[in-house]
């Protein structure tokens, strides 16, 4: 078990960010009840699309080419997550460490060529 | 005190749940590859719990490549999720076993 | 005490949110039920101070792999209720199924507490005034270089694999092609000349 309270700093930040964030919403909420009216209609609530029905639902599907970001999004994510503890530790681990992390890189930056050539970030 | 057992048993009741919730969605691959990183994560609960009573800091390493394995997993298993979707409009598991090469 | 309460709270909100996860009917609270299990179990690893592998929790689950569920799930457009037809049929069957898990589990927890397995013999033990962060560096990239190198190759074939599955060579896309511009010389491009009056322009 560790000693928790070397993190009372991030709770006491957590607690502010919710106090303000709370406050942001529920404030203009409070001041609308007050001060504006609310009378709802169907006509009112109706989603707005230029002045005819909407013509579909709003939920609309994602194109394939955000999935292949998002995957490159990982596996760089991941990359980045080794990056942390081979940074910290230079000094212990040496030039075998620098090494095995330079052939890590290769490997991805591999990996990234293939996707640049095969044209997975190419957008319109 | 928070022991050992703590974490175990917590990590049991997560892994079941996991195993759970393949058998309950039986039909939706989606929710099952969820189930499936439940089922990773309560294995590096008790990798990490281990690892931390025991002192022992081989448990946190092996911890970062279940880690790496199962987003490797999840991107993999996703992909083929999209591309079976797109040929065949669904994605129940009951008509994988038609799928030919 | 404090750590007593901290964890029951972790605890219990990451089997609710675990269980939920599995149950809810719409996968996209799924999803969001799956994040908060993610922190919870995060909050459970720092309790025991495992730092870097709780923030290595949030940065890679939370950040991404619960980002791509979300992609998948609002990029498919299914029919769920028809998915969940079987959800009743296979409830007793798999209720069954995890009691005897759970029973084995613990059983197997207890015959340990019982004694009888000896870890006497530590591979990497915990120094005792580094941080977690630059122990585990020292531990990774010495003695575990192979296996680094070898998530290394997981994550290219991962990549690989995505692009092979998932891309499609559409027509009708026009890539910048950088070297064509940079190689693309004024003279290629506009012509001088020196137009007479009165004799219209040729283009």
């Amino acid at each position: 078990m560790v000693d928790l309270s070397q993190y009372l700093p991030i709770l006491l930040f957590l607690g502010v960010a919710i106090v303000l964030s709370t406050a942001f919403v529920v404030l203009p909420m409070v001041a609308a009840q007050f001060t504006g009216a609310n009378k709802p209609n169907p006509d009112k609530l109706a989603e707005y699309e230029c002045g005819f029905p909407a013509f579909e639902d709003s939920r609309a599907q994602f194109d394939v080419r955000f999935y292949l970001v998002a995957i490159l999004f990982i596996i760089f994510d991941l990359e980045a997550a080794f990056l942390y503890p081979w940074a910290v530790s230079l000094k212990e681990i040496g030039w075998t460490g620098w090494l095995a992390m330079m052939t890590f890189l290769a490997e991805l930056v591999l990996g990234f060529v293939y996707a640049w050539k095969k044209g997975a970030l190419e957008w319109e | 005190m928070i022991g050992l057992q703590h974490y175990v048993t917590v990590s049991a009741i997560l892994f079941v749940l996991g195993v759970l919730g393949i058998f309950l969605n039986r039909k939706n691959v989606i929710i099952i590859l969820m189930a499936i990183e439940l089922i990773l994560l309560s294995v590096n609960i008790n990798l990490v719990a281990f690892s931390a009573f025991l002192h022992d800091l081989v448990g946190q390493v092996f911890a970062m490549f279940v880690l790496t394995v199962a987003a490797g997993e999840a991107a993999i298993g996703l992909a083929i999720l999209v591309i079976y979707f797109r040929g065949r409009g669904t994605i129940a598991v009951d008509d994988i076993n038609r799928m030919k090469g | 005490m404090i750590q007593t309460i901290a964890f029951y709270l972790f605890a219990t909100l990451l089997i609710a949110s675990g269980a939920l996860t599995i149950l809810a009917r719409n996968p996209v609270h799924s999803v969001l039920w799956l994040i908060l299990a993610f922190f919870n179990a995060a909050g459970l690893m720092v309790l025991v101070g495992a730092e870097f592998i709780a923030m290595l929790l949030v940065i890679v689950y939370v950040g991404a792999v619960a980002v791509l569920f979300l992609f998948v799930v609002m990029m498919l457009d299914i029919d769920f209720a028809e998915l969940r037809a079987g959800l009743a049929r296979y409830l007793p069957f798999g209720m069954v199924l995890a009691l005897v898990l759970l029973c084995e589990m613990v059983f197997a927890v207890g015959a340990w507490r019982a004694g009888g397995v000896d870890l006497g013999h530590r591979l990497g033990a915990t120094p005792a005034d580094v941080p977690n962060i630059e122990a585990i560096g020292t531990l990774l990239y010495t003695r575990y270089l192979y296996i680094f190198e070898g998530a290394g190759l997981v994550l290219l074939v991962a990549m690989i694999g995505a692009i092979v599955l998932t891309h499609r060579a559409r027509s009708g896309v026009r890539p910048q092609n950088v070297a064509a511009q940079n190689r693309r010389r004024p003279e290629d491009a506009i012509r001088k000349v020196n137009q007479p009056v009165g004799q219209g322009v040729e283009l």
